[in-house]
């Protein structure tokens, strides 16, 4: 959270805040959360301090939510709720959008939904709640591997429903659909590649009504996120979208094409990082990190590629951008940081365990939390590897961790536990 | 039905179910409301306003609500599931309240079988577990709660067992067995039995072909084999020899496979390879013209011709051999049909780790998973007796 001594701010933010729910979700609102997948600027970075450093399974736990069903989607944030999405029932189609209490884990509300068609799929790490939710003033924006997409208010209640399967088709996804949604502007975007039809989609979140939608013909399926990337020497943004083969950029406004790179690997999982003037890509296995340069137009594969990286290649997790350094750990535990100017390796390290879930950082601390629930915290802005502390709770974790104020919420496979004071 | 006929049929349903049921009231009308609530968002703003509406009633509506929320339509559906929650919670907090529950009204619903799955599924949660219990043992053929009454049989099988009443078990895995249609519990019912000395077949249960002749492996460069045509696809001559791969003499085999669902390993039964196509065909005997379900998968894909026809062609790689991936309704004339199956594969995965799968499974079955009878005619069970 950033802070700020400016006097006069509270009334400022009572202001806003009830101009904001006159007027549409602004980007602002978000930065101030940990509000969608991979949290502000979608870097997995948060700028909260005063995060934990140590903990265990006995000591150190605010509280600890037991969920229902099954679920690998992280948790939201939005002042002091947090919400997180799961899935049962004999179809797994059976959903629930859970709103808890930051401060005491107490659920607040829990809507219990159904889904269209749910994916027969053989995943053991994901599940028709993989995609994580995205919050803003005003709502709960839910999306689940059944091809529904549900905004919620703040209590939980019904306000919108799009059932993208019955519209457009059921997903076909072999380890289900985990793309998560995206906030822009007054937009919810929506990756949605799979065997099937696959298409872009650009809801208004106050409606649901669909903006604009950009058939993706002969687009494989993809797991991965989209992501927004500020364009160098621009008030624009441009909207990523990684899929097997290449990275294309959109106009998130319009759904227009701007740019692609060829290069990634069939299969593509992780979602993007950016800075430092460049949107950093990777696609495993055996795949490659590619430092792109936005703000081009057609195929730029020639000529905005600053620099090309195998090492540490990750299949499942996401990168990390702290600052000049770029972290990475494949899923065998073996954790990379390269230099984010030039794609130099820094050093290379094994973490120990098998991991699914992607770093996060914050408050100079890098986490990475492995299948077994180890987290191992480094010291960040950082050329050299420094180990602070590794943390053990006694549950799997599949999902990524994120940042509230002061904590991280952890998303084991049984429950949502709170790290901190 | 499409999702704009789906609603619109919802959305008529209703109307003219709340102008035959009851007078015409604000709650009738907010109840209309929901139901034409459709794609693109269209009438969310309503729906919810109406929702909210719905939400402050009382018990006394919740049999008005559970018909209304059998709608075909799921957003509709979820609008009035959304109001439901609001008022259980509000309402039925605790035992005394739920006193207050039109038990009667709820319990038919739950029995009507015509009703949608998810609501009596739902509606049962708010009548509890006695009455749960007394229904399941009727429940062995329901299309919502078969599972449930099938697991209640393997844990009373269980309990049989343990109390040395071996004929009570089998009598409770047998039953079990035969009315369970998930793989799942197929195959632990399988288990059980065989725990006290019955062998059963899961495979004939469910329907799956497990005798086929097997032929390749045909060259198919990267992932041309889906497309391109190889000689069974115009004729099935089973004693044909044809130019396969690396110019080898191609012929039909017999195959057999003791796999519970079905599944032919090619890797195994035709040769280790990559980038080819593989052929499997057979003969079934239908004693009646029967409109069934094909069910196939197939790593990495498959097309499937019956009696010349083709039925399904699926392009799709690398994506594993999983049961039931593919469904699609096909008839079986009265008499021998003929069965014709491409298998294709495709390059290896960029991870040399990933295994060289190459399979596929399929199986001819009820809407409801049950085994559609019919009889592999050729090859036969001789013939695969005299294979390797």
């Amino acid at each position: 959270m950033k802070r700020t001594s400016i006097a006069g701010l509270p009334m400022l933010l009572v202001g806003l805040s009830i101009v904001g729910g006159l007027c549409p979700p602004s980007r602002v609102q978000g930065d101030e959360n940990w509000a969608e997948w991979r949290g502000p600027r979608r870097n997995g970075v948060s700028e909260a301090t005063g995060l934990p450093e140590t903990w265990s399974a006995s000591e150190g736990l605010k509280w600890a939510t037991p969920l229902p069903g099954r679920g690998t989607s992280s948790a939201v944030v939005w002042n002091d709720l947090v919400c997180v999405t799961a899935a049962d029932g004999p179809r797994q189609s059976d959903l629930h959008v859970i709103g808890v209490n930051l401060a005491d884990g107490k659920i607040r509300w829990h809507a219990k939904l159904w889904g269209t068609a749910p994916t027969l799929h053989h995943g053991t790490k994901s599940d028709m709640a993989t995609p994580t939710p995205a919050m803003d003033a005003q709502h709960v924006y839910a999306f689940f591997g059944t091809g529904d997409v549900f905004a919620l208010d703040r209590a939980g209640r019904l306000v919108w429903q799009r059932s993208l399967a019955d519209e457009f088709g059921p997903f076909e996804n072999r380890f289900g659909h985990t793309s998560s949604p995206l906030l822009y502007d007054d937009l919810l975007i929506l990756q949605c590649d799979h065997y099937g039809e696959s298409y872009l989609l650009a809801v208004e979140r106050s409606t649901g009504k669909t903006r604009w939608k950009v058939a993706r013909p002969g687009t494989w399926h993809s797991w991965s996120s989209p992501r927004l990337v500020d364009v160098p020497d621009s008030t624009k943004q441009e909207l990523v979208v990684c899929a097997a083969h290449r990275v294309d950029a959109f106009d998130p406004a319009t759904g227009a094409s701007l740019w692609t790179v060829g290069g990634l690997r069939r299969e593509c999982i992780p979602t993007p990082v950016a800075g430092q003037g460049r949107l950093y890509v990777v696609s495993g296995p055996k795949g490659e990190t590619l430092a792109i340069r936005p703000g081009g137009r057609g195929d730029v594969t020639q000529t905005h590629v600053d620099w090309r990286s195998a090492r540490g290649v990750p299949f499942v997790p996401s990168a990390l951008l702290v600052g000049d350094y770029y972290y990475l750990v494949d899923d065998a535990g073996i954790a990379t940081c390269l230099d984010a100017h030039s794609g130099k390796s820094l050093w290379q390290k094994r973490l120990g365990g098998a991991f699914t879930a992607s770093p996060i950082a914050g408050d100079g601390k890098i986490y990475f939390t492995n299948e077994n629930g180890e987290t191992i915290v480094l010291a960040a802005h950082s050329g050299a590897y420094k180990e602070l502390a590794r943390n053990k709770l006694d549950d799997p974790v599949y999902a990524s961790a994120s940042i509230a104020p002061g904590r991280l919420l952890i998303r084991a496979e049984q429950r949502l536990i709170c790290v901190g004071k | 039905m499409n999702y704009r006929h789906r609603i619109l049929f919802g959305a008529v349903a209703l109307s003219w179910a709340m102008l035959s049921v009851t007078r015409g009231d604000e709650l009738d009308d907010a109840l209309v409301v929901i139901s034409r609530v459709g794609p693109d968002g269209a009438g969310a703003a309503e729906a919810r306003a109406a929702r909210d509406r719905v939400a402050r009633e009382g018990p006394s509506v919740l049999p008005r609500l559970l018909r209304a929320m059998n709608s075909p339509n799921v957003v509709a559906a979820n609008f009035y599931r959304s109001a439901f929650e609001e008022l259980v919670a509000r309402e039925l907090n605790d035992q005394d309240a739920r006193q207050t529950l039109p038990r009667a009204a709820l319990e038919a619903f739950v029995r009507d079988a015509s009703n949608r799955g998810q609501v009596r599924r739902l509606t049962l949660g708010l009548l509890g577990d006695v009455f749960r219990d007394q229904q399941l043992a009727g429940w062995l053929d329901d299309p919502e709660f078969r599972g449930d009454a099938v697991q209640r049989l393997i844990e009373q099988g269980d309990q049989r067992k343990k109390a040395d009443d071996a004929a009570g078990a089998r009598d409770a895995f047998r039953q079990a067995f035969q009315h369970a249609r998930d793989s799942d519990q197929v195959l632990q019912a399988v288990a059980r039995l065989k725990g006290v000395g019955v062998d059963v077949d899961p495979a004939r249960h469910l329907g799956f072909v497990t005798r086929w002749f097997l032929c390749g492996p045909f060259d198919a460069p990267e992932t041309t084999g889906f497309a391109k045509p190889f000689e069974p696809e115009t004729r099935v001559d089973l004693q044909a020899q044809y130019v396969g791969r690396d110019g080898a003499k191609l012929g039909w085999q017999v195959r057999a496979t003791r796999d519970p669902l079905g599944q032919f390993n090619l890797i195994q039964d035709l040769a280790a390879v990559k980038e080819a196509v593989g052929y499997a065909y057979c003969e079934i005997s239908s004693g009646s013209k029967q409109e069934v379900q094909l069910r196939c998968s197939a790593d990495d894909n498959l097309s499937v011709w019956i009696n010349g026809h083709q039925v399904l062609a699926r392009e799709q790689w690398l994506n594993g051999t999983r049961l039931d991936r593919f469904i699609t309704p096909v008839t079986l004339e009265s008499g021998v049909n003929r069965v014709l199956v491409k298998i294709c594969q495709g390059p290896q995965h960029v991870d040399p780790a990933v295994s060289n799968n190459w399979s596929f499974q399929l199986r001819l079955c009820r809407a409801d998973g049950e085994g559609t009878k019919f009889e592999v005619v050729r090859p036969t069970v001789a013939d695969a007796r005299l294979q390797p």
